[in-house]
């Protein structure tokens, strides 16, 4: 028995390599079956796990993109939204006024505003109609809620309004009910207030105050406002009455000029 | 416990089989690490463990080609055998020899590898076997200077 142990210590390095020879030979000419088999286990314990890492990270990088396209398009719709939503309320506002009519005579010459000017209430605007659209100074401008003021100097692609919240600007006012007239004149300290309305005058508050066509500028029946307090004192000749205006003067986008149709 | 470094010598030749390869790749050229890792191994264990390490490493680096894998295997452990054989007979010991013997094992492996490979073509044994080997080696160097403490951490850190 010793001699065989001799034998196999004397070629063990020799059984090494011959096993190796021997199994690499298997694996190349002992059909696909035993190959496929042992590569399924090497890949397996080997490869998958780096496969399945790899993997992660390629997701990972691709949910990172995705989520930068996502987020851009966020923005994008987020935009787009709000475009839409001033769309929406420009055209209920366009709404309202398609069932505004201009007073018999006139035509109405539709005008934005470009700039407003005012320190605590708006005195004058800019709008962006002028020469080329024949517009005129003096021409009467409204709203779909009133009257808003006049145009008092012309260029030749804009014109600019004197507003009725101007101190210095005056309308020939009266009530639409009673017939009684004034002038309405705003006040910084008062606001909006109706002068040269006598204490017998049948005035209350609610009512409604409308242009009275005096003066040559604005043509009656125009709405400048509405009464909210009338006082009366009996040292006093007149009444101390103030009006809310019929426009919102802090909101003014879309105008109408008052054009006068020719004869 | 003596088959752990060998172990994850394997799992190393697996990653980079998987994705390492191409994260190293520069124009395409790419380290081949297997060869490099069955050089190393060749330089300073015996024939024996050099020689089934080599084997081994030639089927997890193949093993997506399991109709050709055998001959890779062989191949490796052929290389192992004969980097012992040239390391015993030569006694190399200045890190110039190594480096010498890297670089003609990552060579003669290269042009084995397009010969054997069917989809290879003889263009990339003056193109991409060369590009691989200088690559390699300098991988090689590399890992020769850490380990001989030419380059250590400290000295890198200190750098900066």
């Amino acid at each position: 028995m010793k001699w065989i142990s001799n034998l196999f210590a004397r070629y063990w390095r020799s059984v090494h390599f011959l096993i190796i020879f021997q199994l690499s030979l298997t694996f190349v000419f002992g059909g696909d079956q035993i190959a496929s088999r042992v590569s399924g286990v090497v890949v397996g314990a080997f490869h998958y796990p780096f496969f399945m890492i790899r993997n992660t990270f390629v997701e990972l990088s691709r949910v990172n993109q995705e989520n930068q396209r996502l987020q851009q398009e966020l923005v994008e719709f987020s935009t787009r939204f709000s475009r839409f939503e001033e769309m929406e309320r420009e055209n209920v506002r366009l709404r309202a006024i398609l069932g505004f009519d201009p007073p018999a005579g006139y035509s109405l010459v539709p005008a934005k505003v470009i700039s407003i000017a005012g320190d605590l209430v708006p005195t004058a605007a800019i709008i962006n109609c002028g020469l080329n659209d024949s517009v005129e100074v003096d021409q009467p401008l409204i709203n779909e809620q009133g009257l808003i003021g006049r145009v008092v100097t012309v260029a030749s692609d804009v014109a600019t309004v004197q507003l009725l919240t101007d101190p210095a600007h005056r309308v020939a006012v009266r009530i639409a009910n009673s017939r009684d007239m004034g002038i309405a004149k705003f006040k910084p300290s008062q606001g909006m207030i109706l002068d040269n309305v006598p204490v017998q005058a049948n005035i209350k508050e609610g009512d409604l105050v409308v242009s009275s066509g005096l003066g040559g500028i604005y043509p009656p029946g125009l709405v400048v406002g509405t009464v909210v307090s009338v006082s009366r004192s009996e040292e006093e000749p007149f009444c101390d009455v103030h009006l809310e205006t019929a426009a919102d003067f802090n909101s003014l986008e879309e105008l109408f000029i008052l054009g006068m149709d020719e004869p | 416990m003596r088959v752990i470094p060998y172990i994850l010598f394997l799992l190393l030749v697996g990653m980079h089989v998987v994705f390492l390869r191409d994260v190293t790749s520069i124009y395409g050229v790419s380290p081949d690490l297997p060869i490099l890792i069955v050089l190393l191994v060749a330089l300073y264990k015996n024939d024996t463990v050099a020689t089934w390490f080599g084997f081994a490493v030639g089927l997890v680096a193949f093993a997506a080609l399991p109709e050709r894998f055998g001959w890779y295997a062989l191949l490796m452990a052929a290389v192992a055998f004969a980097a012992c054989q040239v390391r015993e007979r030569l006694n190399l010991e200045s890190l110039k020899a190594k480096l010498l013997l890297v670089a003609g094992g990552v060579l003669l492996h290269g042009i084995l590898i397009q010969l054997i490979d069917t989809a290879g073509s003889l263009a990339a044994l003056w193109t991409l076997v060369p590009a691989v080997t200088v690559y390699t080696t300098v991988i090689a160097w590399l890992f020769f200077l850490f380990k001989e403490g030419t380059i250590t951490f400290e000295k890198t850190k200190s750098i900066f």
